[in-house]
């Protein structure tokens, strides 16, 4: 894709965004995303403030079956009943000890759970990695890093404002639901069967620059930039 | 979060969406952590990427959760209510520590290299390969990558060396050159298969570097037996 292309792109993008906002000022309650989210913010909060357990059992309502869709998804937990329940368990435990660091002006509840979820996999598969193969041994007998030292979460205050952000957000909602099947199938090996791009190609018996493409043109239509 | 130098080499869209999605191998997520560490274009990137994830967790057609599962995590929650949900969250104590690191090491690095070296590259145990250069492994229980930090000493020089699998260094302190460009902190720089180069750190500073190197076969200090042919010939330099 040419420069000009993403700049075309860059420009629709800045379009939609404040023609919606000129055309609805300040009228975000039509949206039922927005009061799901605002919900799940609320939750966390009382957590947070108040160690609420019932705001905590109404978060356990809507994403524990989330999450456990996420965990069977993924083949080497999904095989496993029970690693997958011990996916729901992991991640419901660190929300509620972690909901203290959860700023709503850095992060969504919903991006900050779906964060907790992917490396409380990340580690459940490191530890049953390790049940089955012998570290390799060398200088370190164990350098002990945490999932988080690497996936570390963004600490950048929000450029956007929350309208804006909002805004984005909804598109991204739509676009998702209006992408070709090639490309939504992709990009759900990539983020919910947890396989990197190397190992889709290999499943799927393609180039792995033909799943390059596949995944930027899917991100390109949900206007992410794929400028590299 | 880091300096303010202009990094030129960034990851690609896939090396960034993996991250995101959580699937990049942990030896080359440590890659990527160390550029985002210095790079807030590509952090904003992943703010993007893991946006996408979310709609899509979000959309799941969600799975049955056994009837015994709320039990059991309010059971454990429960239990840590005496210590309150405030109790302060892993970022407070890890910008509490990485102040006290930030004292004794001059630059800023990446939250793992931090927490690996204590705030002093001395604690690592390091291989000296000939005069100018020395490096020390890191266990990231990837059985099929290497990766390991790199120190070439002010004007030295790796010895020209090919490469057996795809290589990615970034840059944590100083500069090296190479025959196509300068390398800077935080440049994320790939190298496939079989390309051949000679870095060469820049006259006026140590340079430090983080490397994973794909090890298609399993073997101890793969990057020791890349170089060894090289260093055992007499080199003009």
């Amino acid at each position: 894709m040419g420069t000009q292309d993403l700049n075309q792109l860059g420009r629709q993008k800045l379009v939609a965004v404040t023609g919606s906002i000129k055309t609805h000022p300040r009228n975000m309650n039509t949206s039922v995303v927005k009061d799901e989210s605002s919900t799940w913010t609320e939750c966390l909060l009382r957590i947070a403030n108040h160690s609420d357990q019932a705001a905590f059992q109404q978060l356990f309502k809507k994403f524990s079956p989330l999450i456990k869709a996420f965990a069977i998804r993924q083949s080497a937990v999904g095989e496993q009943a029970s690693l997958s329940e011990e996916l729901v368990q992991e991640t419901m435990v660190k929300i509620w000890q972690k909901a203290g660091s959860f700023n709503p002006k850095k992060a969504s509840a919903s991006t900050w759970i779906f964060t907790i979820a992917r490396n409380t996999r990340i580690d459940l598969l490191r530890k049953t990695a390790r049940h089955h193969q012998n570290r390799i041994s060398n200088d370190h007998s164990e350098d002990g890093f945490d999932v988080e030292d690497i996936w570390i979460e963004n600490e950048d205050e929000d450029a956007f404002n929350q309208l804006v952000k909002q805004r984005n957000n909804e598109m991204l909602h739509k676009s998702i639901k209006e992408l070709p099947d090639e490309q939504e199938f992709i990009l759900k090996k990539v983020y919910l069967e947890d396989k990197s791009h190397t190992e889709i190609a290999e499943e799927l018996n393609l180039p792995l620059g033909t799943v390059k493409s596949r995944v930027r043109l899917a991100l390109t239509k949900l206007r992410v930039s794929v400028e590299r | 979060m880091a300096n303010k130098q202009l990094v030129k080499y960034h990851p690609d869209t896939r090396f960034l969406t993996d991250y995101a999605a959580g699937s990049l191998p942990e030896s080359q997520a440590l890659c990527v952590a160390a550029h985002l560490h210095h790079c807030a274009d590509c952090r904003a990137h992943i703010r993007e990427l893991t946006q996408v994830g979310t709609e899509l967790f979000m959309e799941q057609p969600a799975a049955e959760v056994s009837s015994g599962c709320l039990d059991q995590v309010m059971a454990r929650v429960a239990g840590a209510i005496n210590e309150p949900a405030k109790t302060p969250a892993t970022a407070a104590n890890d910008s509490s520590s990485s102040d006290a690191v930030k004292k004794t090491e001059t630059v800023s690095l990446p939250r793992a290299i931090s927490k690996m070296t204590s705030g002093n590259l001395e604690n690592l145990k390091w291989r000296t390969l000939g005069k100018s250069f020395r490096y020390s492994t890191i266990n990231t229980g990837d059985e099929f990558r290497e990766s390991s930090l790199l120190e070439i000493k002010a004007g030295g020089e790796i010895p020209r060396h090919h490469h057996g699998g795809d290589e990615i260094t970034v840059i944590l302190k100083g500069s090296f050159s190479d025959q196509e460009d300068k390398y800077n902190v935080g440049d994320f720089i790939v190298r496939s298969q079989g390309e051949t180069h000679t870095p060469v750190a820049s006259q006026d500073e140590d340079c430090l570097c983080i490397t994973t190197l794909d090890a298609p076969i399993k073997m101890n200090n793969v990057f020791y037996r890349m170089l060894m042919p090289f260093l055992n010939r007499p080199t003009s330099a």
